[in-house]
């Protein structure tokens, strides 16, 4: 699997850190912060997520993934 | 042994009158040679000390040691042999049902089975070299090198792309001279002729992961291949035949007879009665008659009636079937069946052609979708070969027809399910022998019980799931290219080494615990001056138009009222509330701030930094400088004395204040001086390129030498920091802590409009405090305090808490100690007994200099 890097291009995706599910940065209130933080929609098919090009450049990326094929749109 | 050039082991073997290759796993069976083509198990022996080698895929070469697997003594006269007798009372999932009453019975039943069961013993010693590792990226990998991967590969190399070719074996051998050869041959000039394509031999694929990747083992390496496409062209084994006496030594694959006969020149028997259901299977029978076997009968199907060689005197039986192999030590009789007549033909040799069974184990293992393709005799429709009556099934694991019924009966009735609890298909040949006997049986029963599910197909002839490896591998192979704990240094470390510092790791560095006596170095930043190496603290400069939002946001304390030149001590919190790391913030100028963080935290800290800079869009950079710079921490009441004398700048108090920081040059090296608290003395850390750090520590240490300076190691800091109650984090600390119960709510503005983390503190703000970090005193116990870490801390017997760090404090006159503590109904406790039975009183921390005179200097 490639992942996108913004700066670099596709890499192998062992050069990366997964950052987990794209999520808000921010709630309106401490109720939906909750469900921000600890409710992740886990979808079975497209999914944004974070990835950190640990072992290359530093930058983050976010892409959407299909999770049961792993192809990156 | 004597050998003859191009001999396989099993072809030596054979020559020199061994029949029996292997004794079974379970009954001690005598195997003999079978497939031929590295396929079954029967040929498994030990080479050179590495187990489960076979014999028929491996050239002989000068010197090899070899030992036949199975039997005690020996595979050739195997007294174990007579479990054989006893398989009534060892059915199929004997071992799931026996040993497991009385428990302490099965270590020891445990140790016997593991003694006469097993493919030989894994060498005792560990390999000379380390295996070693190399990534290969290619448009197209065709795995397999004969004719139909060969043709593959032209075709692919003919295009752009790059192409690697990998085989388990090499090209060509084994394969008597012959117009097939000679194609071989041909098509392996034409794809090495191409600059594109690699051709790796001996190297055997071990699986398809999704990606793709392919891992190809080699002889001590590992090789990791990535290529847009697979081409899978492993070809087919022949298929395998069940009756009753299958297994006999004698009963061989038309290939391993062919092979013995036409390659090796070997006769492969005396008298030989042959099926043969394919068109490969008339060649090798020809073959046979060429070496000077006397063909007793070949049962064969009307259509190939026809076409069958001279076959002398022998009796051809139309649409024959093998009923059963009879026979001791190896084959003597062979029963054919036709039309319900049976007939008897007293023979040595059994050669079955029965059909193609794909090695499709790797193409299985794909993902739907991926691009990987399957070719040649690979993709072949697979043959039943003979499901029988009766006969073993698995050759790997010792398992017969009449296991699988009895399995079926018990209500194992699903292929899958089945597999587990028979082993069948989960031996060194992953089924290549037994897979379709497996599916065949399974697709047999189910039409006896249509009602299961009449409706799906595929349930109805069902393979088990393919994995890998598909192949044998060896564990050093497989460790190829692990990553080993690689230590970092400081740039000081030569000079820790001189002075015979005691190093160990610790956050990913390799750092001084102790120069000799940590009691004393102790007393040298209490009472002295003392030098730790700080190097390995996470440093970074954050700069840009926007870096002032993105230390507000991403810290949770005011920053907006840090006048450069000032610091401020920092936790960072994660989005659910709870601390990851903590760390100094110094304001450099408008624009430009400097921070460090823990030691081991300095990679979480980057990636957090740049995680906020992104998703806040802000215009701010991280610079890492963790590797670039290093520090000392001059720390002890006569520390200023000793900067004195090495800097021409300001360092008093109004000019370095606490908590701040001043760029100055120490012996002649530009530093970055930040006034610290850590051991809670008078304290510069020196920040200076790291190519200084040598030159820095020696002037340091040659001055200080006037107040009797002597450095100190993490051994004396533990004593030094806990005094100051000062917490280590993850030591003292657990995953789920919040500022709140650290008793750290100093480090939180919650007046601020937005932090990391500030919902999920107001969120837990409305809950009851469930637990606290505290500072103990501690009285009685054992008197070795250190023990003391890790204790329970209890209430009337019940445990509420824990000790996470104590040392006795020889300023103090007592032990003293940090833990945490769970709140009871009405409160917390502060009267604790420990696990040892001393008497832990929560007491406020700091232990030492409270109002912090002596960090102020």
């Amino acid at each position: 699997m490639h992942v996108p890097c913004g700066r670099c291009g596709p890499r192998p995706f062992t050069e990366f850190a997964f950052g987990g599910e794209w999520r808000e940065i921010d709630a309106p209130d401490a109720e939906s912060d909750f469900a921000r933080v600890y409710l992740p929609e886990n979808p079975e098919g497209p999914q944004r997520e974070r990835w950190f090009h640990a072992m290359g450049c530093r930058t983050w990326t976010t892409v959407t993934r299909d999770t049961r094929t792993n192809e990156i749109g | 042994m004597a050998f003859e050039p191009g001999d396989s082991l099993a072809s030596a073997l054979y020559r020199e009158g061994v029949r029996t290759f292997s004794r079974s796993l379970k009954y001690h069976r005598r195997r003999g040679l079978y497939c031929g083509t590295g396929d079954c198990p029967n040929c498994l022996m030990t080479v050179d000390g590495l187990p489960a080698v076979h014999a028929c895929t491996t050239p002989c070469r000068d010197g090899m040691r070899v030992e036949r697997r199975g039997g005690w003594p020996n595979a050739e006269r195997d007294l174990l042999h007579a479990t054989d007798s006893l398989h009534r009372l060892m059915p199929v999932g004997f071992y799931y049902k026996t040993f497991i009453k009385p428990g302490f019975a099965w270590p020891v039943a445990e140790r016997v089975i593991r003694r006469v069961t097993g493919l030989g013993s894994l060498p005792a010693t560990t390999a000379a070299e380390r295996a070693i590792v190399r990534h290969e990226h290619v448009d197209t990998l065709v795995i397999g090198a004969g004719i139909a991967g060969l043709e593959a590969a032209r075709k692919a190399a003919a295009g752009t792309g790059s192409v690697l070719v990998c085989d388990e074996g090499r090209v060509g051998r084994g394969v008597a001279p012959g117009p097939f050869l000679d194609r071989l041959r041909e098509l392996e000039s034409g794809v090495r002729a191409f600059e594109a394509v690699m051709v790796l031999e001996a190297f055997t694929a071990l699986g398809v992961y999704e990606g793709l990747h392919v891992p190809l083992a080699g002889d001590g390496e590992l090789v990791h291949v990535h290529p847009s496409q697979v081409i899978v062209a492993t070809g087919a084994t022949e298929a395998h035949g069940v009756f009753p006496g299958n297994d006999l030594p004698g009963v061989m694959l038309g290939r391993a007879a062919a092979a013995l006969a036409g390659a090796h020149g070997v006769r492969p028997g005396r008298r030989a009665v042959v099926v043969v259901r394919t068109e490969e299977g008339l060649q090798h029978l020809r073959t046979l008659r060429g070496a000077g076997v006397e063909i007793v009968a070949v049962a064969a199907p009307a259509a190939l009636v026809d076409r069958l060689p001279d076959i002398g005197a022998g009796e051809v039986v139309v649409d024959g079937e093998v009923h059963e192999a009879r026979g001791g030590r190896s084959l003597r009789s062979v029963v054919l069946r036709r039309d319900g007549r049976a007939k008897r033909f007293d023979c040595d040799l059994l050669v079955l052609s029965l059909g193609l069974s794909p090695r499709d184990g790797l193409a299985r293992m794909a993902l739907p979708g991926e691009a990987v393709t399957v070719v040649g005799d690979a993709a072949a429709l697979p043959e039943p070969g003979i499901c029988g009556h009766g006969g073993t099934v698995c050759l790997c694991e010792d398992v017969s027809m009449h296991d699988l019924s009895q399995a079926w009966d018990e209500g194992f009735r699903n292929a899958e399910i089945l597999k587990r609890y028979t082993t069948t298909t989960m031996g060194p040949c992953q089924g290549a022998m037994c897979g379709r006997a497996l599916s065949c049986f399974v697709a047999s029963r189910m039409g006896d019980a249509a009602e299961v599910a009449p409706q799906n197909a595929e349930v109805r002839a069902p393979r088990t799931t393919a994995r890998p490896p598909a192949r044998a591998v060896t564990l050093e192979t497989l460790a190829a290219g692990v990553h080993e704990i690689v230590d970092k240094r400081t740039s000081l470390h030569e000079l820790h080494v001189d002075a015979g510092a005691r190093l160990d790791r610790s956050g990913g560095w390799l750092r001084p615990f102790t120069y000799g006596d940590w009691r004393e170095e102790y007393r040298a930043v209490r009472e002295r001056v003392s030098l730790m190496d700080v190097g390995t603290l996470g440093k970074f400069t954050l700069a840009g138009a926007g870096v002032n939002e993105l230390v507000d946001r991403v810290f949770p304390c005011r920053t907006d009222d840090l006048a450069p030149g000032r610091t401020r001590y920092v936790l960072s919190l994660d989005e659910a509330g709870y601390v990851m790391d903590d760390g100094l913030l110094a304001r450099v100028g408008e624009r430009e701030w400097y921070l460090t963080s823990t030691s081991g935290g300095a990679g979480r800290t980057d990636a957090r930094l740049r995680h906020f800079i992104d998703r806040l869009g802000l215009d701010a950079h991280v610079l890492d400088r963790t590797a670039q710079w290093g520090a000392i921490n001059v720390a002890g009441p006569y520390a200023r004395d000793l900067l004195d004398r090495l800097t021409d700048d300001p360092i008093d108090a109004e000019a370095l204040p606490y908590p701040g920081f001043a760029d100055v040059a120490v012996a002649g090296v530009a530093c970055r001086a930040i006034r610290s608290g850590f051991v809670g003395e008078l304290a510069f850390e020196l920040h200076h390129p790291r190519s200084g750090g040598p030159e820095l520590w020696r002037a340091l240490a040659e001055t200080g030498r006037e107040w009797d300076l002597c450095p100190h190691g993490l051994d004396a800091l533990e004593l030094l920091r806990l005094e100051k109650g000062h917490i280590y984090l993850g030591q003292d600390t657990m995953p789920d802590d919040t500022p709140a119960k650290l008793g750290m709510a100093w480090a939180v503005d919650t007046s601020k409009p937005w932090f990391v983390g500030k919902l999920a503190l107001e969120r837990m703000a409305a809950l009851p405090l469930a637990r606290r970090h505290v500072g103990l005193g501690i009285e009685g116990g054992p008197s070795e305090t250190a023990e003391l870490r890790g204790e329970p801390l209890m209430v009337a017997g019940d445990i509420v808490g824990r000790i996470t760090s104590a040392e006795r404090s020889a300023t103090l006159g007592r032990a003293i100690g940090l833990g945490w503590i769970r709140s009871s109904g009405d409160g917390f406790p502060d009267r604790l007994m420990t696990g040892s039975g001393a008497i832990a009183t929560v007491v406020p921390t700091p232990f030492y200099d409270p109002e912090g005179g002596r960090t102020r200097g």
